[in-house]
C-alpha cells in the first residue's frame, strides 16, 4: 500500500454499482469516489485530483462519451475506464479511438478491472 | 279466092292472136272508154269459172273481192279518164272460190288522132308475192320490236343500276354513262359522251398507263385487264381521287371493238377494312403486349378458334388442328385432373368458369396462366364459350419472389425485434449479475486479507443476495412484459369468422394447390369469446393442413373445413387435411411450445392456439384420420363458465400475436 494512494472516481447512475465498486476498488488499494452523475462530478472538488475515473456509459442527463468529450475541452486528461451493461461490440474500439484507457462490459470480473486501472495509471 | 284468101289468112290471124293472148302469163282484157269491158280472155273466164255473157259490160266485178272492189270502182274510172298507165292490186275469186291477189294493169290505146278508144289490160298473179312480202314485213316488224325492247332494256338496266356503267369506243371516247356514273364522277351524260376516258375519270398520274395498255391490246390484242377485277384509282369532276373497283368487258360485236366498264365507288369499303385491320392490328397487339389470347370453342360442333397469341402462349403452330386431347398434352400433368374436373363441371351446368393452372411445355419449362371462359348460346341454343387465356408467369413468380421477401423479412424482424429484446434483456440481467460478481470478488479479497475482514465480507455476501434477488424481479417483470393483452368477450359466429379466414387464406391455399372444402353448419348460434383470436386458431389450423400437404403429389390436397353443433350446448371446428400425419406417439407433444420438426417454424404456432382454446374453456386436439392425414379439431362451450371469463390470462403467458410460426408435429 501506497502512501498516497491513487483517487479513482467512479460515475455511475446504478445504486448498486456505486455501492459495491467503490468497496472493491479500496480493496485494491485505490482513493475511491463515487458519483451518480456526470454533472455531479463536474461540480466536485475531486475533479483535479482524480487519477482514473471509472465511467457508466449510459445514463441519464450527460452520458459517459460526453463527459469524455466534455473534459477534453476543460483540458483535464484523466484517464477513462468506460463500463457497461449493454454489450455493443462496435462501442469499444469508438471510445478507445477518442482516448479511453479501455470499455468493460458488465458484469466484468476483478482481475479485468484492475489491469485496466494499472495500464489507465500508467498512461497518467 | 281473094276474098277467102283474106278471110282465111284474117282468120288465121285471129285464131292466131286468141292463142297468144291466152297463152299469156295472166288474165287480159279489154274495156271501152267509158270503162265497159268488151273483152275477157279465155284465160280469165277459165280462171273464175265465169261464162261469157256473165263476164260482160259489168258481169266481171262479181269475179272481184267484195272488199276490194269499191277502192277498184272508185280508183278505176279515173285512172282511165287521165289516159295514163294504171296499176292497182285487188283479189279475184278462183273458179273454186278461193281469192288470190292480182296485179291489174291497163293501157289505154288511141287512134291515130289519140284518141282513147280501148283499154288494154292483164292481170298478173301476185299472191305468193304478196305473201313473201307480208312474211317480209312481219320479220321486220318483230325485228324492229325485239330492238326496241332490247334498247328499253339496256336503258332500264343502265339507268337503274348501281354500279357505274360506262362504255367506249375503239378510241377509247365514251359512248355510254349511266346515272350512277353521272352521280359518282359528278359529270352529266352529254358533257363526257365523245371525249376519251383517260381525259374524263382516270386521273393523270394513271392516263398514261391506261393509253400504252389501250393501244397494246388494239395491236396485238394483249389484254391484261380485260375480264378481271380490278383495283384503280379514279378522279371527280372535282378532282378528288378516290378508289374504284372495276371490270373491263370488251363488248362481243363484230366491227372496232368496244368495251364496257363497271365501276363501283369503294371508298367507304376500303375505309372499314383498313379500320377493321386496324383493330385487328390493335388487338393483336394488345394480345401480345398482355400476353393475352383469346378463344372461342362450340361445344356442339368441338370447333375452336385461337387467336394467334394463344398459338405463342400454347407454342403450338398456327396450322395444327386444334382439338381438346391436344390442348390437354400442354396442361401441367398435376394440374390436369382437377382443370378438367372444374372444366367439365362447368360446361355441364352451361356456365363460364374462371381457373388458374400450369401448363407444361414440350421442353419441360412451366408456364402460369389465368384462364376465364364464359358461357354463350348460338341462334340454335347450342353451347359456345368465348374466353381469354394469359400467361401470369410473370406475375406469378413475382408474386413468389414477393411472398418469400416478404416472409425473409418477416424472419429478419423477428430476430431483429429478438436482437433489440435480448439487448434490453441482457441490459436489465447485466446491471445486478455485475454487483453480484463486484459484491462476491471483494467479498473473497476481504475473506483473503491478513487478517480477513469478516464485517466488510458478510456485507457484501449480503449485497450479493440482494443482487440475486434484483435480478429474479427483472426475469419477473420481463414475463409481464410479454404476457399477452386481455381477451374481449363478444358474441362470435363461428361460421362468419370462418368464412373471413378463408377469405384471407384462398390466395395462399391456391397457391398451395389446396382444394379446400366447407361444410360449415347452418343456424349456428354465436359463441362468447374473443374473434380475432378464434381467427388466429382457424388460420393456424389451415395453415397447418395445408403445409402438411405441401409434400403430396399423389393424390388431391383437399382440406375440408367444417363447423358443427356439439351436445351440450358446445360448437366444434375441424380441419381435416389429406397430408402426411404425425407420429400417433407424438400427438401430446404437437402442442408443447418450441416443438416443431420445421427448419422454419418456432414451434409455438399449436401451442398458442390451444392455449386460446383453454381460455375459452375449450379443447385443442389432434386425431389421425382412417386414410392419409389428420384432423385436427377444437371445440368451445357456447357460453363461458361463471368465473372462467376468457378474460383470464394464457396459462403459460405465451404471447398469442405470433401465430406466423407454425409448429406441426409431422416428421
Amino acid at each position: 500500500m501506497t502512501l498516497t494512494r491513487s483517487l479513482v472516481s467512479v460515475v455511475d447512475d446504478d445504486e448498486s454499482v456505486r455501492e459495491s465498486l467503490p468497496d472493491l476498488l479500496r480493496e485494491m488499494g485505490f482513493a475511491v469516489q463515487a458519483f451518480s452523475s456526470a454533472e455531479d462530478f463536474l461540480a466536485s472538488d475531486f475533479l483535479g485530483l482524480t487519477k482514473c475515473l471509472v465511467l457508466d456509459i449510459g445514463m441519464p442527463g450527460m452520458t459517459g462519451p460526453e463527459l469524455q468529450e466534455e473534459l477534453k475541452l476543460r483540458r483535464q486528461q484523466i484517464p477513462i475506464v468506460f463500463i457497461t451493461a449493454s454489450r455493443d461490440d462496435s462501442v469499444r474500439p469508438a471510445l478507445i479511438a477518442r482516448g479511453a484507457v479501455d470499455c468493460l462490459f458488465k458484469p466484468f470480473s476483478d482481475t479485468a478491472l484492475l489491469s485496466a486501472l494499472n495500464a489507465a495509471l500508467r498512461v497518467a | 279466092m281473094q276474098e277467102w284468101l283474106v278471110v282465111t289468112k284474117v282468120t288465121k290471124v285471129h285464131n292466131d292472136l286468141s292463142r297468144v293472148v291466152d297463152a299469156l302469163p295472166g288474165l287480159v282484157w279489154t274495156a271501152l272508154p267509158d270503162g265497159d269491158v268488151d273483152f275477157l280472155s279465155q284465160s280469165w273466164r277459165d280462171y273464175t269459172g265465169h261464162s261469157p255473157d256473165d263476164i260482160h259490160r259489168r258481169g266481171w266485178q262479181a269475179a272481184i273481192h267484195p272488199e276490194d272492189l269499191p277502192r277498184l270502182l272508185e280508183r278505176w274510172p279515173s285512172d282511165l279518164a287521165g289516159g295514163e298507165r294504171g296499176e292497182m292490186e285487188a283479189r279475184i275469186r278462183r273458179f273454186d272460190g278461193q281469192y288470190r291477189w292480182f296485179l291489174f294493169r291497163a293501157s289505154p290505146m288511141a287512134d291515130r288522132s289519140g284518141q282513147v278508144v280501148k283499154w288494154c289490160g292483164m292481170n298478173t298473179d301476185i299472191e305468193d308475192r304478196r305473201r313473201a312480202e307480208e312474211a317480209d314485213i312481219d320479220d321486220r316488224k318483230r325485228v324492229e320490236e325485239a330492238i326496241r325492247e332490247s334498247e328499253a332494256r339496256k336503258t332500264a338496266i343502265l339507268d337503274s343500276a348501281l354500279d357505274c356503267i360506262v362504255t367506249i369506243d375503239h378510241l377509247a371516247c365514251i359512248t355510254e354513262f349511266n346515272p350512277a356514273a353521272e352521280r359518282t364522277f359528278g359529270y352529266r351524260r352529254d358533257e363526257v359522251v365523245g371525249k376519251l376516258l383517260a381525259d374524263v375519270i382516270i386521273p393523270p398520274s394513271l392516263r398514261e398507263q391506261h393509253r400504252h395498255g389501250f393501244a397494246r391490246y388494239l395491236a396485238t390484242g394483249e389484254a391484261r385487264v380485260l375480264g378481271k377485277r380490278l383495283e384503280l384509282t379514279a378522279i371527280r369532276a372535282d378532282g378528288r381521287e378516290f378508289p374504284v373497283e372495276l371490270t373491263i368487258t370488251r363488248i362481243p360485236l363484230d366491227g372496232p371493238p368496244s368495251f364496257t366498264g363497271y365501276l363501283r365507288d369503294i371508298t367507304a369499303r376500303k375505309r372499314s377494312e383498313e379500320e377493321l385491320r386496324r383493330s385487328e392490328a390493335f388487338l393483336a397487339e394488345a394480345q401480345r403486349l398482355s400476353l393475352t389470347g383469346s378463344f372461342s370453342w362450340s361445344v356442339g360442333t368441338g370447333d375452336i378458334t385461337w387467336s394467334d397469341q394463344l398459338y405463342r402462349i400454347y407454342e403450338f403452330d398456327r396450322g395444327v388442328h386444334l382439338t381438346h386431347k391436344l390442348i390437354a398434352t400442354r396442361v401441367h400433368p398435376d394440374d390436369a385432373p382437377p382443370a378438367m374436373e372444374r372444366m367439365d363441371s362447368a360446361v355441364n351446368d352451361g356456365m363460364g368458369w374462371d381457373d388458374e393452372y400450369r401448363l407444361q411445355m414440350p421442353d419441360q419449362s412451366v408456364k402460369h396462366i389465368h384462364f376465364v371462359a364464359h358461357a354463350l348460346r348460338d341462334k340454335e341454343g347450342r353451347l359456345e364459350y368465348i374466353g381469354a387465356v394469359q400467361d401470369v408467369t410473370e406475375r406469378w413468380l413475382y408474386e413468389e419472389a414477393l411472398a418469400k421477401a416478404r416472409l425473409e423479412l418477416a424472419h429478419v424482424a423477428r430476430i431483429t425485434t429478438l436482437g433489440t429484446l435480448t439487448a434490453s434483456i441482457a441490459h436489465e440481467v447485466n446491471q445486478p449479475l455485475s454487483g453480484i460478481i463486484t459484491n462476491a470478488s471483494t467479498c473473497l479479497r476481504m475473506l483473503a486479507a491478513k487478517p480477513p475482514n469478516v464485517e466488510g465480507a458478510l456485507e457484501t455476501a449480503r449485497r450479493t443476495i440482494r443482487d440475486g434477488n434484483r435480478a429474479s424481479e427483472v426475469i419477473t417483470r420481463l414475463r409481464a412484459l410479454f404476457a399477452r393483452k386481455d381477451a374481449t368477450a363478444e358474441p362470435v359466429d363461428l361460421n362468419d369468422a370462418t368464412r373471413e379466414v378463408i377469405a384471407l387464406s384462398t390466395r395462399e391455399l391456391k397457391r398451395g394447390r389446396v382444394i379446400l372444402k366447407e361444410e360449415l353448419a347452418d343456424d349456428l348460434p354465436p359463441v362468447t369469446g374473443d374473434r380475432v383470436q378464434l381467427q388466429q386458431v382457424i388460420l393456424n389450423l389451415l395453415r397447418n393442413g395445408a403445409e402438411a400437404m405441401s409434400a403430396v403429389n399423389d393424390r388431391p390436397r383437399q382440406l375440408v373445413i367444417r363447423t358443427e353443433r356439439e351436445e351440450g350446448g358446445g360448437e366444434r371446428l375441424t380441419v381435416r387435411d389429406a397430408g402426411v400425419g404425425f407420429e400417433p406417439q407424438g400427438a401430446d407433444k404437437l402442442f408443447q411450445p418450441f416443438y416443431t420438426t420445421k427448419s422454419d417454424g418456432m414451434g409455438i404456432g399449436l401451442s398458442v392456439s390451444r392455449s386460446i382454446i383453454e381460455n375459452h374453456n375449450g379443447r385443442l386436439w389432434a386425431e389421425l384420420n382412417d386414410g392419409p392425414g389428420a384432423t385436427f379439431s377444437f371445440s368451445i362451450p357456447r357460453r363461458p363458465e361463471v368465473g372462467m371469463s376468457p378474460r383470464t390470462r394464457g396459462r403459460d403467458g405465451t404471447p398469442v400475436a405470433d401465430v406466423s410460426a407454425q409448429a406441426r408435429g409431422n416428421s
